[in-house]
């Protein structure tokens, strides 16, 4: 084989390869551009058939061949316009030119057959003129295209060249058979060259279309990495403008509101309204079924909306879902005036940037979110500091208070001066209360900031409940004590002592006065078990499960009859919590109520405190 | 809780001068004599001269604290009970910090001063309160 016929096969085998292809395609979906496109292909590819048949061998029918050839080759030019018209704008009088020319060809071939070297210089001319004028069409569109348009207009481009210049030199071929040799030869090469640079154009491998999507690609990540500074709308807003701009196209990008259960757009290019609900609008389509569409024509689609697309100048659409794991987060549609040349590779591209645009989006959500809960962090530092600093402050005024009303107290008792007397008791009771209110805001506030500090070392829980109880105060003597033993364990005296003397101050507070406390204590199971039982108004089921929360005080509690601000259960919770132990309780309303408290006997803060859990009877 | 015989001092060491004013009031009436200072250095210039058989010591103070006095105190071989007086949340552990024999969280009871007093200066004037770290 020498290297023209080599060439040659090349030319015929890609020729029937892509004319194969394209009416496959247009079997399978047939527009007018795949139908122009087979046309085309199909043509040129039933040429290169006949013209290989009649190579071969004598045919019986030879003259109809070449007749047909020579229709076929006639009409190709238009056909190429066709399929030109379909990608980009030709103007009518050069159609009506194109179509005119036809008719020329066609009766001049009739007339004078291709023995009239005059007839077929014109069939010659007019091909190779339309051919390269179909090429800088191509050129053209190329030139306003990005990505892989871009690349597949240029190899579409270039077929018509070479398709246009390969006719040329057959012409010139005829007018001089001297340069037989050289004409043969670059004819040849013209034809391979259009046939290659068509396949490129029209089939392309994945291989190439991916390469091809690269820099596109490339520039739309390396925007990507500066987006989580921007705002969420900066980015939706950027990623809208780098989908339209990489498929030559409008484009658009709707946010799913979850508060309004919508689908927002930033800009709408008019085609659909800025918010889209549970509706026929495509998008909602796409966001619904998470299934990227793309439809030659909106309005045949949603014929309901047809007015608003075709106001709009919306033809053909493509949208993808952009979607982050589970979390949906909205689509990407891109709005063309015409059918795309390539839709099938524009619907990847487009689903590709709907996932990168998840991935930027879901990005700066999580950004957001995890500002927002820095935020909410540090102003509920800034209002514990507050309250702790507010508190500690108040320590000092409240020493001198607290001490000079008790010596006041204490000097009028001796001297028996008993008309002041109930007046600085009073004082003193409420200097009391006022300072325990203070102890208990500054020690939630140090719980809240997971700093109550506790120091245990080994101590006899029941010697400590004992001596809690036997405090003076006011219903002392209805405080029954259970204890069998010492109850070893790690104990902060300082704050066991307060969490007994809460439960029992609480047990005191919600009984009727003349009803029994009784504290028990003792071991259990390798544990120190700590009770406190009241007879009195009982907590009701709906606030059982916020007993330990703070701030919170019974449903069933007159609050001007009983004082406080429901810090101390909270507190006793953080006490036992740091202790390693649980603290939960049993109450019925108008039968009382019964707090349990467990530590481990072995060591203090062993292992973190589960919840404690409260078991309603 | 009698009165004291022979008049015991009780250096009480205090940079709020109405805290100074309570404390002197409330052991003045208990019968001691009571030595206030403003700071950890006035302190020492009382000892120079006195003898008490308690100090109460607060322990943020300007010019010497009570971290301060106290390891000036050791450095001349004083040896006197200390109670931490503070309104500090890590009263306990800044009175074992500096070997305090006790200490007293601020807003202190009436009663839990005079019962801490009473146990380092008994009214019988015998000083040897009961040792080790208590309350």
């Amino acid at each position: 084989m020498t290297a023209a016929e080599l060439l040659q096969a090349i030319a015929q085998v890609t020729w029937l390869a892509i004319g194969a292809v394209e009416i496959a395609r247009a079997v399978r979906r047939p527009t007018r551009t795949t139908i122009d496109i087979a046309l085309f292909f199909g043509a040129i590819a039933l040429v290169t058939v006949e013209g290989r048949l009649v190579a071969l061998a004598e045919l019986p029918y030879e003259d109809l061949v070449r007749a047909t050839t020579l229709v076929i080759v006639i009409a190709l030019p238009y056909l190429l316009l066709r399929v030109t018209r379909d990608f980009t704008t030709v103007a009518m009088p050069i159609v009506r030119v194109v179509e005119l020319g036809l008719v020329a060809s066609v009766i001049l071939i009739a007339t004078f057959g291709t023995t009239v070297l005059a007839a077929t210089l014109y069939v010659v001319v007019y091909f190779a003129a339309v051919a390269i004028y179909c090429a800088a069409r191509a050129v053209t569109l190329a030139g306003s295209s990005y990505g892989v348009t871009r690349r597949r207009m240029g190899a579409v481009a270039a077929g018509s060249y070479f398709l246009g210049m390969a006719i040329l030199i057959a012409g010139i071929a005829l007018v001089a058979p001297g340069l037989a040799g050289v004409t043969a030869a670059l004819t040849q090469i013209c034809t391979v060259g259009s046939a290659i640079s068509y396949a490129i154009g029209f089939t392309p491998p994945n291989e190439l279309r991916k390469y091809w999507q690269l820099p596109e690609l490339r520039a739309f990540l390396s925007r990507a990495a500066a987006l989580p500074r921007a705002t969420m709308d900066e980015i939706v807003d950027d990623l809208s403008e780098v989908a339209g701009r990489a498929l030559g196209a409008r484009s658009t990008i709707a946010v799913w509101d979850e508060a309004h259960r919508v689908l927002r757009f930033r800009d709408t290019v008019g085609a659909v309204p800025p918010e889209v609900g549970p509706s026929t609008f495509l998008s909602w389509r796409v966001f619904e079924g998470q299934r990227s569409l793309y439809v030659p024509d909106a309005s045949a689609a949603n014929p309901a909306n047809a007015e608003l697309y075709r106001s709009a100048g919306v033809g053909p659409v493509l949208i993808a879902p952009i979607t982050a794991g589970e979390r949906r987060l909205g689509v990407l549609e891109v709005f063309a005036s015409r059918e795309p040349i390539f839709e099938e590779d524009d619907l990847a591209f487009v689903e590709l940037m709907a996932q990168q645009a998840a991935v930027i989006m879901e990005g700066r959500k999580l950004i957001d979110e995890a500002a927002r809960a820095r935020a909410v962090e540090e102003a509920a530092r800034i209002k514990e500091d507050f309250v702790s600093a507010a508190a500690h402050d108040l320590k000092t005024p409240l020493t001198t208070i607290v001490a000079q009303a008790q010596l006041l107290e204490r000097r009028a008792a001796r001297e028996g001066r008993t008309a002041e007397l109930t007046g600085i008791q009073r004082l003193v009771r409420e200097t009391t209360q006022l300072s325990r209110l203070v102890e208990e805001l500054l020690d939630a506030s140090r719980l809240e900031r997971g700093a109550l500090p506790i120091q245990p070392e080994p101590g006899d829980l029941a010697a400590i409940a004992r001596e809690v109880t036997a405090r003076e105060r006011a219903g002392a003597d209805r405080i029954q004590i259970v204890s069998n033993g010492t109850v070893a364990g790690m104990y902060d005296p300082e704050r066991i002592r307060q969490l007994i003397d809460n439960l029992v101050e609480n047990a005191l507070k919600y009984s009727p006065a003349e009803d029994p406390i009784e504290v028990r204590v003792w071991s259990e199971d390798s544990t120190a078990r700590l009770s406190v039982t009241d007879h009195g108004i009982g907590i009701p089921p709906e606030d059982m499960p916020h007993v330990f929360e703070r701030f919170r005080r019974g449903s069933n509690v007159d609050h001007r009859k009983f004082g406080g601000i429901g810090l101390g259960l909270y507190i006793c919770h953080g006490i036992v919590e740091q202790h390693g132990g649980r603290v939960w309780v049993e109450s019925a309303p108008g039968r009382g109520t019964v707090f349990h408290v467990t530590f481990p006997v072995s060591a203090a803060r062993e292992r973190p405190a589960s919840d404690a859990t409260m078991v309603a009877s | 809780m009698g009165t004291v015989t022979r008049q015991a001092a009780i250096l009480a060491v205090d940079d709020d001068p109405s805290i100074l004013d309570l404390l002197t009031d409330i052991l003045t009436g208990e019968g001691y004599r009571v030595l206030p200072a403003q700071n950890g250095a006035e302190a020492l210039r009382v000892l120079e001269g006195d003898r008490p058989c308690l100090v109460l010591l607060d322990m943020r103070m300007p010019t010497l604290d009570g971290w301060g006095f106290a390891s000036a105190m050791r450095d001349r071989g004083l040896k006197l009970p200390v109670v931490v007086v503070t309104a500090a949340e890590n009263a306990r552990a800044w009175a074992q910090e500096i070997g305090a024999d006790a200490y007293l969280a601020k807003p202190f009871q009436l009663k839990d001063l005079l019962r801490v007093v009473e146990r380092f200066c008994p009214p019988s004037g015998d000083r040897s309160g009961s040792a080790g770290f208590a309350y």
